[in-house]
């Protein structure tokens, strides 16, 4: 829903730790969004492209996305489920007594830089 | 010379990081908040209307009203004798942080106990823009169908609190109250579920105790 922000957000903090490790120019971002995240990932690829340039350091930077699936434990299971959608009961025991390991991640895992 | 660089850093967006300052300001101040978020015409409105008088005796409570336009929920809050200010987005389908911290100029908040939000009618964006709120409620109108949970997860995952309104509607539906409650709970299993009428008043004395218990609970 407001991914141009999110971009703008990414480029600001890829900049200063850029400059806190004095790149020459930003090559990749890597970023990790869980699928509950609710960004969209296309839109935030194509806001990113937008205001990259903005900044000399990552004009001609490359976005990466990886996705996170949801990853539920069930404590009555003692097990760890993959989530389908966005339910997170069990799919074994259909029980609510659940925890989210995984899925609502928005990170930037690394940048690559020269 | 490449490198790669390990930061694992979380991205907030200004919206995220206006919250927060917000959420701070609100603790600071003393003063608990609700978010109200629902599709147009579920009874955010009513159910304000029906519980503000009788809940401003024990509470001192400002209410912040979001439309795009007309000051109309204003008007109807304003005769329940509790202050209310109104923000019309001229075009936003929803609330944002920058919009409610412009609007605290309206209110003095360490004379609050309790401000409430009555976000833009819409069960798709306002998921996504913190307003720095203690609590979030989201109200689902028993003529609106029962599989909207399922169809916009984010916003019932996000909510902690699920009102179902117009149960006196229930017999003129196929609504299915059970269903709705699992599948709200299949997102979110620790939603709060209460069940109100605004025309019979069922469940009104249940939601005005509930509000009036967080806004207690909330603050020192």
């Amino acid at each position: 829903m407001h991914e141009l922000s999110i971009a703008i957000e990414i480029l600001d903090i890829v900049e200063k730790e850029a400059v806190k490790h004095g790149a020459t120019v930003v090559r990749q971002v890597n970023l990790k969004v869980g699928d509950l995240s609710g960004v969209e990932t296309e839109s935030l690829s194509f806001s990113f492209d937008a205001v990259k340039g903005e900044k000399e350091l990552t004009r001609d930077a490359v976005l990466a996305i990886e996705r996170l699936p949801v990853k539920i434990r069930c404590t009555p299971c003692d097990a760890v489920f993959n989530g389908t959608g966005h339910a997170i009961i069990c799919p074994q025991c259909e029980g609510f007594n659940t925890e989210l390991l995984q899925g609502e991640e928005l990170e930037i895992a690394d940048i690559e830089i020269d | 010379m490449s490198a790669k660089i390990k930061l694992e850093k979380k991205v907030l967006s200004r919206n995220d990081i206006l919250a927060a300052e917000l959420r701070t300001h609100f603790a600071d101040e003393n003063v608990a908040v609700i978010n109200m978020v629902s599709s147009p015409g579920s009874g955010k409105t009513s159910l304000l209307e029906k519980t503000l008088s009788s809940l401003s005796e024990k509470l001192s409570i400002g209410v912040i009203e979001g439309d795009i336009q007309t000051d109309n929920d204003a008007v109807r809050i304003a005769k329940t004798g509790v202050p209310v200010h109104q923000i019309q987005t001229g075009g936003a389908c929803h609330l944002e942080a920058e919009m409610i911290r412009k609007a605290l100029i309206h209110f003095s908040l360490k004379d609050l106990d309790l401000l409430i939000i009555e976000n833009v009618g819409n069960l798709v964006c306002p998921s996504a823009f913190d307003l720095g709120e203690a609590l979030r409620i989201a109200i689902i109108s028993t003529t609106e169908g029962d599989d909207k949970p399922l169809k916009y997860p984010a916003m019932f995952r996000s909510a902690d609190v699920m009102v179902i309104n117009k149960v006196d509607l229930i017999p003129y539906t196929d609504f299915d109250v059970e269903k709705v409650i699992h599948s709200a709970m299949s997102l979110n299993p620790a939603i709060e579920i209460l069940k109100t009428s605004c025309r019979t008043g069922e469940g009104l004395d249940n939601w005005s105790d509930f509000v009036k218990n967080f806004a207690n609970e909330h603050r020192e």
